[in-house]
């Protein structure tokens, strides 16, 4: 780079950094991260994202920018790694690299590592399972029959170069449960509870998928229902016992909302998602107008903050002759009261931003 | 005319303000003092859409208009004001306490207000 285009970028970085200390803000440290990642230095513009987002946890180009830092580093990481394995390769170098490529999303790359890592090292399980996870990944994310069978075919291998191997049976049998080959699944389940006698996981894993129902053993077919259907037979361990709690979650939305409806001052009260409300108080039925203006005026703040670059509308009061209408939102989550002039408002406010934050478990059961 | 923007610089100083302006009925700016990097322009479409959305869903109610309206955003926030042909908007830095400068604010309300009256 000329002499003179260095000195300006130098102090144009100056002229930046400057900016970000005396009006921080999240495009003022996107500025200054874009032109550390155009000098390619991207560990310096990796601590500027993680410095704004200290102060703006939600902004969305923050975080591209650390997304953006982060691949930088690794793909100067790959490069290094790539280096060493031409000089002295080892499984483990192998493994990195593997898995470094898996995060930059390069398949084809990945490919090509894992396919020398096995003829370098034949005896080595780890290319299979680290392929077998990449296609695994794949697969849950388009469910596409092929990407799934090349997994099962991966991890199957894996198993069969080293029987031992835990990771590989787990995702093994969870590819095979989740898909309907329930009883194919038991199996790997059985052998993981051989080799750890005392893994309570295991153990539960054992007995929630002894209560699905096994759809047979032809994995391919099973592959090509769940492709033609666009979804997975049974849910994960994980997915099911969070069933309950998206319960508890909506029930507790409804003793907050009960709560609110109590509080002096407070008149009506009201919980949306969607195109479903809960209310309480003295509101009609479902054409009340509150629940109207609660939705635009929600509505209208949000497109407000975003267009003016301001973040999400969290909270907003309106007010006339009424009294006042408080309405916090969070996520696709709304809650609103009516409330009179005597009425606590900065209690109201933090009382119905705890139903809508509650709200966030509750899953896609509808109010 | 110059008493209404004076009003609007002096809300400007107040702690956390970003920028002030009042803007008519139909959209137009009366008086702005902004923060380099805020446009009268838009700040005035988007706080008439605001405005204009909320107190059509009002009326339609049966609720009347709105007189004042706050917004707490996660990273700034707005406080608006009915006046007579026109409303105040004035924007903070997401650190600003509003109830703190309500003085500011319902000061500048007054004078704009007076102003008005005046011509």
């Amino acid at each position: 780079m000329h002499l003179i285009q260095r000195m300006k970028i130098w102090k144009e970085l100056r002229r930046l950094e400057q900016r970000a200390k005396e009006q921080p803000s999240p495009s003022t440290y996107v500025d200054l991260g874009q032109v550390y990642i155009n000098l390619d230095l991207h560990d310096k513009a990796e601590s500027m994202a993680v410095d704004g987002l200290a102060l703006f946890p939600k902004s969305i180009e923050l975080r591209q920018l650390l997304d953006c830092a982060r691949r930088g580093l690794r793909a100067r990481r790959a490069t290094e790694l790539r280096a060493k394995l031409t000089r002295s390769p080892n499984p483990k170098l192998f493994r990195e690299l593997a898995l470094l490529q898996i995060e930059l999303g390069d398949s084809n790359a990945l490919h090509a590592t894992c396919q020398e890592w096995s003829l370098r090292f034949p005896d080595d399980p780890g290319s299979w399972l680290v392929l077998g996870q990449a296609r695994l990944t794949s697969f849950y994310r388009d469910l596409a029959a092929r990407e799934g069978q090349e997994a099962v075919d991966c991890l199957e291998r894996a198993v069969e170069m080293d029987p031992n191997e835990v990771q590989s049976r787990r995702l093994l049998s969870e590819v095979l449960y989740r898909v309907g080959a329930v009883q194919a699944a038991q199996k790997h389940i059985e052998a993981l509870r051989s080799l750890d006698p005392a893994d309570q996981e295991v153990e539960a894993l054992l007995s929630y998928v002894a209560t699905l129902p096994d759809h047979g053993g032809d994995v391919g077919s099973l592959f090509e229902e769940v492709e033609s259907h666009g979804s997975l037979k049974h849910p994960s361990m994980q997915a099911a016992e969070q069933a309950p709690s998206a319960e508890r979650s909506m029930s507790s939305v409804r003793d907050g909302l009960t709560h609110v409806s109590q509080l002096p001052g407070v008149r009506k009260a009201t919980f949306i998602r969607g195109s479903k409300a809960m209310v309480k108080g003295a509101i009609k039925d479902g054409r009340d107008p509150f629940l109207r203006i609660v939705r635009v005026t929600a509505k209208a703040a949000h497109r407000f903050a975003r267009r003016l670059d301001i973040g999400n509308a969290s909270k907003t009061v309106v007010e006339g002759d009424f009294g006042k209408i408080c309405i916090c939102v969070f996520g696709e989550a709304l809650a609103g009261a009516q409330v009179t002039a005597e009425a606590d408002v900065d209690q109201v406010l933090g009382d119905l931003q705890e139903i809508v934050a509650g709200a966030l478990h509750a899953g896609d059961e509808q109010p | 005319m110059s008493k209404i923007h004076d009003a609007i610089v002096e809300l400007r100083h107040a702690a956390g303000v970003r920028g002030a302006a009042v803007i008519t009925s139909d959209g137009l700016v009366a008086a702005a003092s902004l923060s380099s990097g805020l446009d009268g322009d838009v700040i005035s479409g988007l706080a008439s859409y605001l405005m204009m959305t909320t107190n059509r869903s009002l009326t339609e109610g049966d609720y009347g208009t709105c007189t004042k309206l706050l917004l707490n955003a996660t990273h700034g926030k707005a406080v608006f004001v009915q006046l007579d042909d026109s409303y105040l908007v004035v924007l903070f830095d997401q650190f600003a306490d509003i109830s703190q400068a309500d003085r500011e604010v319902d000061e500048a309300v007054s004078r704009i207000r007076r102003a008005s009256r005046l011509a």
